[in-house]
């Protein structure tokens, strides 16, 4: 088996620097919608490879794309015919479950397992002497998952819950019992889960030594090879927007004015109602996996590498999925674990986290604490902006606060540090706008406080400092929509205070160029797209058949879309919105090429030029004689070949990317208003009202964008006033390691919401789309922050927003 | 052996009754439209239809599947979403896929289960009523408002429903297969008894022991209160209401009885738990957990409920104020059951309110909660009896603060001075659901919330603060 220690998995934000941008044999100019319609659109030229379809209109002159299309596949959810992994029943099917530590940090001393391996119905047991896969830091020095057993590359156990061993048996419960037969010695230590207890000195070290840097899919935080001390790692002082600017401390003594602030988020945790899991089955020639995953090829990659299995031997599945929200990359301890179960036992395995276990070891959003501080000029030009920021992913690395301080509004001098703080708990991971979310909370207030100390209204103030056109235009449109009158902070009467807030957030545009798919017509007029891409309940199923059908003049439900396999080309990862930006061009492509193919065939028959034939309606036909057409299902009918097929992958942007090869800066907007009342004699919170403006340049399916805003904007009340995951400093247990204690959001905590799509073309790709998950969850907290404010005169600095909070701002207790 | 209809089909299993349904759909009967979400009631992914006949009628509730054990359903009809499937999509599962209330979909089954469910209720719709169906439903994606449209889509595709021949309305519309009309003769070959083996586990409706004892149930016999009819009734006579101590907390909010006696008895109970749990979970069980916080303990306690233990032939009678010594601390041998719960009925001058806050409005353990009963004759307070939750290692009767307020003339003065006593008769921790000092104060605000809702008159926010 590979040494996993030396294996990188490729991260999504990172740029490919192998290749420079990619040349072309053929080239040619196309003229592409540029700008936002009704506000400034206009036309612009680029110079693309000659095989790129000609330019995509604005969304008015189409038929499918850009129209609210229904989900192709919801007919199988609302039935309970699609089957999620926790579903998949193979014949043999055993059942692997974990034993996991009961100590927060503790050696173990010995390890006995052959009562489990006795119990009857008991097909395999595995002691893991490391825990791969996953956000997770290893120890230095440890191989792969060991056969064989090692008492003294047993793993130090650094938090409740860790995987120590995994037994398959042939049912959940048997599997269970022999959990319960195994005898560990442990040898406990002193342990640390509380953020600023991490911090002091000679506080219990999480790692003796120097960590480096292992995690999957999209965490943003301390840079690998930063400076470690005691639990603190870092600072990172830079990001791919670039390092520091300026003279911060001239910039503080040239303003006016300077404000600042200690900012506290919680760790919220990603609650998907399906927990991460995986099927594993290892046959001689095959290793077949089921798996609920942001990423079929990074779960392909990973255990290829892991196993020493060629990529082609690896076969992941992903045909629904139950929501990761950033947590589901990678193979994950449980995948590893299944597969060195099924490979030892003959048999499938099926292994599905608990609720408990999920909350606990399967990742979360880290907190923080954030010291930020912005000087000002009188005229409210932004002079410096400086920030310090820690907090913890656990064991795990990754708890930054992103990047909106350093790049929402336009500041010559800026500064930042960002440590990671290591504790004894579960590992952090990607989560919605990782970073982002926990910055904005702080940097929005403080913008918030600022216009109220130029006595400008907050819209207006950002007005003038954000050099956004996008959000610009949401201000303006959201500021209608919502009726937005500037009231005195506190001025309402009565127990129940009304008020009124805004936060804006960005997330960057990327680009995952390993993205391919395949379109196949069939003799008949079937159409088919196939790619390794995954629909996380994004709706990206749907959006790649409106732009296949758009592009052969059908409808969406034409389409039959095959994903979430790696049997097919490698689609992208789905996380940091770059899914729709990155396969549709691929899709939109792939079709084009087909649909050349296919007009070639009429083209010979008909003795016309393929430029002259055009599809639309089910039809083909020429433009220079009406009188040539036949439908698309009979021109398939005549194909000299059973199937025509073409299989493309993302280009570079038009134009290039701006960092790399993967990031544009043409950032996704979004701007948030929020209505709260505040009861100030019990201190709850609730939101009656927000408006949520957004951009993802060419909306491609209105009424899934809808519904991933209301998502995020949901996602972002249960952070602003109820999620919080509770460590018991006194035993290191997680105290809410459950849906009850740990709220979310239900249906009659539901405020009224209103979107605002905002159209906008950045002439990047054929398609011109980008997603949409990530910046629908920026914003909402500050939002619903400064509403509070707004009613009830007093700041709040601490996430989540609970009544206690309300009541302790309040002086009442 | 345990008989009931699954969907339309007729089951016999010689299965323990202790094993979860959730377990026995997906596993024994590979339906997997019923997911696992969280396997503790709280996400609603595993919800299910449970009918059974009353009056001649079928009535359906919704209830979590992965706390109810197996013999909960003997004699009864479950309805999984397999059975709602026809030809063509119900108008629930249209509306839904047509607003796109379906992302990632893992909990949509839950939903439309819920959302049938409400269709199914003998009710006036009404979208209200819609959105209390999927209380206890949690969708992760969505944000609920495609599927908020789509309940209002339901409700008024409603419009003009037969409450009385709910099934028979529903089934002509397409909203539930045809076979539901035969449901009812199914049913009368099947016996509901059984289910069950007298010497188990007793489990009430299992919404706690399933979530701390899943394990330890799953392979047992259990005792089902439910299989005890006699334990599962409301009557008044002779100026007493006593409930069996089986009855559910949906039974509660549905009795005519009780509403006329308490008015605002749906506003409170619609504070405690989600839909699913409230059917399910009965009197006695919130009582025996002893839950510091326990909303209906709150309730009773302020109606200075007695309650019946029972064990074999043996009964005594013991107020609900005295049942409990410590935290989790009974006066209750090992084999006694609460059988009944009883408590005067309030005179008509008597004026009742239950407050309660918690992080979250609705589903959620409360940080204080507060009941009082109170009386006020001629300016002077004739009887008080108040009860405060989560303040202490038990469900407290505030006896010291109804002594204090007895007999005194009802004035902001005397409610202000009441303050003191409340404060030295409880001990509430710091923990997750608040500090201690922030929980002392809540209960102050709380009671003087009691006074300010019931004697508006001569009581009000301004001259307390």
């Amino acid at each position: 088996m590979a040494d996993i220690n030396k294996k990188k998995i490729v991260l999504p934000l990172a740029p490919n620097e192998e290749f420079g941008s990619v040349k072309h044999l053929n080239t040619k100019k196309i003229k592409l919608p540029h700008g936002i319609p009704g506000h400034n659109l206009t036309e612009i030229e680029r110079e693309v490879s000659a095989d790129e379809p000609p330019a995509l209109a604005v969304n008015d002159q189409l038929s499918v794309v850009g129209k609210r299309t229904k989900r192709i596949d919801a007919i199988y959810k609302v039935t309970g015919a699609a089957k999620y992994t926790s579903d998949i029943q193979l014949p043999g099917m055993l059942y692997g479950k974990f034993l996991r530590s009961p100590h927060p940090h503790a050696k173990i001393k010995s390890i006995d397992v052959s009562a489990a391996e006795r119990h009857r119905g008991v097909h395999a047991v595995h002691i893991l002497s490391v825990e791969p896969g996953g956000a997770v830091q290893r120890d230095n020095g440890h191989d792969a998952p060991a056969e064989t057993y090692h008492v003294d590359k047993l793993p130090v156990l650094r938090y409740v819950g860790q995987p120590i061993a995994g037994v398959a048996a042939i049912s959940d419960k048997v599997a269970r019992e022999a959990v319960q037969l195994i005898k560990v010695e442990y040898e406990t230590l002193p342990f640390v889960v509380d953020l600023d207890e991490a911090m002091k000195k000679g506080a219990p070290l999480v790692f003796e030594e120097k960590v480096e840097q292992q995690q999957t899919g999209g965490d943003v935080g301390g840079e690998a090879g930063a400076g470690q001390q005691g639990n603190l790692r870092g600072p990172s002082i830079g990001s791919f927007y670039g390092g520091p600017r300026g003279d911060v401390d001239q910039g503080f003594n040239e303003s006016d004015i300077v404000v600042e602030g200690e900012f506290r988020t919680q760790v919220q945790t990603h609650c998907a109602l399906e927990t991460h899991g995986i099927v594993a089955d290892w046959q001689t020639n095959m290793l077949t996996i089921y798996a609920s995953t942001q990423s079929t090829k990074s779960v392909r990659n990973d255990l290829a590498e892991l196993f020493d299995l060629p990529l082609s031997k690896v076969r992941v599945i992903t045909e629904y999925m139950g929501g990761g929200f950033g947590a589901k990359f990678g193979a994950g301890h449980f995948g590893v674990m299944a597969v060195v179960l099924s490979k030892k036992s003959g048999h499938p395995v099926k292994l599905m986290l608990d609720r408990k276990e999920e909350q606990t070891t399967a990742g979360n959003r880290p907190n923080s604490q954030q010291m930020l501080k912005i000087g000002v000029k009188k005229d409210g030009t932004l002079q410096a902006i400086d920030l310090t920021s820690y907090g913890t992913a656990g064991i795990g690395l990754g708890a930054g606060v992103g990047r909106v301080a350093q790049d929402m509004y336009t500041c010559s001098n800026f500064r930042m540090a960002q440590y990671d703080v290591f504790t004894h708990a579960g590992p952090g991971a990607a989560f919605r706008a990782p970073g982002n979310v926990q910055g904005c909370f702080a940097l929005e207030q403080l913008i918030d406080e600022i216009a109220e100390k130029l006595n400008l209204d907050p819209l207006a103030y950002r007005d003038k400092i954000d050099q956004s056109e996008i959000r610009k235009v949401e201000r303006k449109k959201g500021a209608e929509k919502f009726g937005w009158k500037r009231k005195q902070p506190g001025s309402d009467s009565g127990v129940v205070k009304k008020g009124i807030g805004v936060a804006q957030g960005h997330w960057p545009r990327i680009i995952h160029v390993d993205s391919s798919a395949t379109v196949r017509i069939n003799k008949g007029g079937s159409v088919e797209i196939m790619s390794g891409v995954q629909d996380i309940g994004t709706g990206t199923k749907t959006i790649l058949a409106q732009v296949v059908a758009e592009e052969l003049g059908l409808k969406a439900e034409d389409i039959t879309v095959k994903i979430g396999d790696t049997t097919y080309p490698d689609g992208p990862g789905s996380g940091g919105s770059v899914t729709a930006g990155s396969i549709t061009p691929a899709a939109r492509n792939a079709a084009y090429q087909a649909k050349m193919q296919l007009l070639g065939q009429v083209a010979g028959g008909w003795q016309v030029e393929i430029a002259d034939l055009d599809m639309e309606k089910g039809e083909i036909f020429a433009k220079s004689d009406t009188s040539k057409r036949m439908s698309f299902v009979d021109a398939t009918k005549k194909m000299r070949t059973n199937q025509i097929m073409a299989t493309a992958s993302r280009p570079d942007d038009y134009g290039g990317f701006e960092v790399g090869n993967a990031i544009g800066y043409d950032r996704l907007g979004s701007v948030q208003f929020a209505e709260v009342s505040v009861d100030t004699e019990t201190g709850v919170i609730k939101v009656d009202r927000v408006v949520a403006a957004h951009s993802c340049g060419r909306p491609l399916n209105p009424l899934q964008i809808e519904s991933q805003i209301n998502g995020g904007v949901i996602m972002g009340v249960g952070y602003a006033l109820y999620e919080d995951r509770i460590m018991d400093k006194e035993t290191g247990y997680m105290v809410n390691a459950n849906l009850d204690q740990y709220k979310l959001p239900y249906s009659k905590e539901i405020p009224h919401i209103e979107n605002i799509i905002i159209e906008q073309y950045g002439a990047h790709s054929s398609t011109d789309a980008s997603g949409i998950g990530e910046p629908a969850n920026v914003a909402t907290a500050a939002a619903i922050a400064n509403a509070v404010y707004n009613a009830i005169g007093v700041r709040i600095y601490e996430l989540p927003m609970t009544p206690d909070k309300v009541l302790a701002a309040l002086q009442v207790i | 052996m345990i008989e009931f209809i699954l969907n339309d089909r007729k089951i016999r299993t010689d299965k323990p009754s202790g094993l979860p349904l959730l377990d026995f759909i997906r596993y024994e009967q590979s339906l997997t439209g019923t997911k696992i979400g969280c396997r503790e009631g709280d996400c609603g992914a595993c919800n299910v239809l449970v009918g059974h006949l009353q009056d001649g009628q079928m009535k359906y509730l919704p209830i979590t599947s992965c706390l109810t054990p197996i013999g909960n359903v003997q004699g009864k009809q479950v309805v999984t979403v397999e059975g709602l499937n026809m030809e063509d999509l119900s108008p629930v599962q249209q509306y839904m896929v047509d607003e796109a209330g379906t992302q990632c979909g893992f909990c949509t089954v839950g939903f439309i289960v819920s959302l049938t469910g409400y269709c199914l209720s003998h009710s006036t719709p009404d979208y209200k009523a819609a959105i209390a169906a999927i209380d206890g439903n949690i969708c992760r994606c969505t944000g609920y408002k495609s599927i908020e449209r789509a309940a209002r889509h339901i409700t008024n595709a409603l419009a003009g429903k037969d409450t009385r021949e709910t099934v028979d309305w529903l089934v002509e519309r397409k909203f539930i297969p045809p076979y539901f009309k035969e449901i009812p003769n199914m049913l009368q070959t099947i016996g509901a008894e059984n289910g069950g083996q007298k010497n188990g586990v007793l489990v009430g409706g299992g919404t706690d022991l399933y979530v701390q004892k899943h394990d330890q149930l799953l392979d047992r016999e259990v005792d089902l209160v439910a299989n005890h009819p006699n334990w599962r009734f409301i009557t008044i006579k002779n100026g007493v209401c006593t409930l069996g101590g089986a009855t559910t907390v949906t039974d509660v909010q549905e009795s005519d009885a009780l509403q006329t006696l308490f008015p605002r008895l749906t506003q409170h109970l619609k504070l405690v738990a989600s839909s699913p749990i409230r059917n399910i979970s009965t009197l006695a069980g919130n009582f025996v957990n002893a839950s510091p916080i326990g909303d209906l303990t709150a309730f009773f306690l302020a109606l200075n409920a007695k309650i019946e233990l029972t064990e074999d032939d043996k009964s005594r009678t013991i107020f609900l104020k005295d049942f409990y010594k410590g935290y989790k601390d009974l006066d209750k041998t090992k084999g006694e059951n609460i059988t009944a719960i009883s408590f005067i009925i309030p005179p008509a001058n008597s004026h009742f309110n239950l407050e309660k806050v918690s992080k979250r409005i609705h589903l959620d353990i409360a940080s204080v909660n507060t009941a009082a009963q109170i009386i006020v004759e001629s300016g002077v307070i004739a009887d008080a009896h108040i009860s405060a939750g989560g303040v202490g290692p038990t469900p407290i009767y505030l006896k010291d603060t109804c002594a204090f307020l007895m007999g005194k003339p009802l004035t902001p003065e005397l409610i202000r001075a009441a303050i003191d006593v409340l404060q030295s008769e409880i001990s509430p921790i710091s923990d997750v659901r608040g500090s201690e000092n922030y929980k002392r104060l809540l209960l102050r605000q709380l009671f003087y919330a009691h006074f300010i809702k019931l004697f508006p008159n001569q009581i009000s926010l301004e001259v307390l603060a």
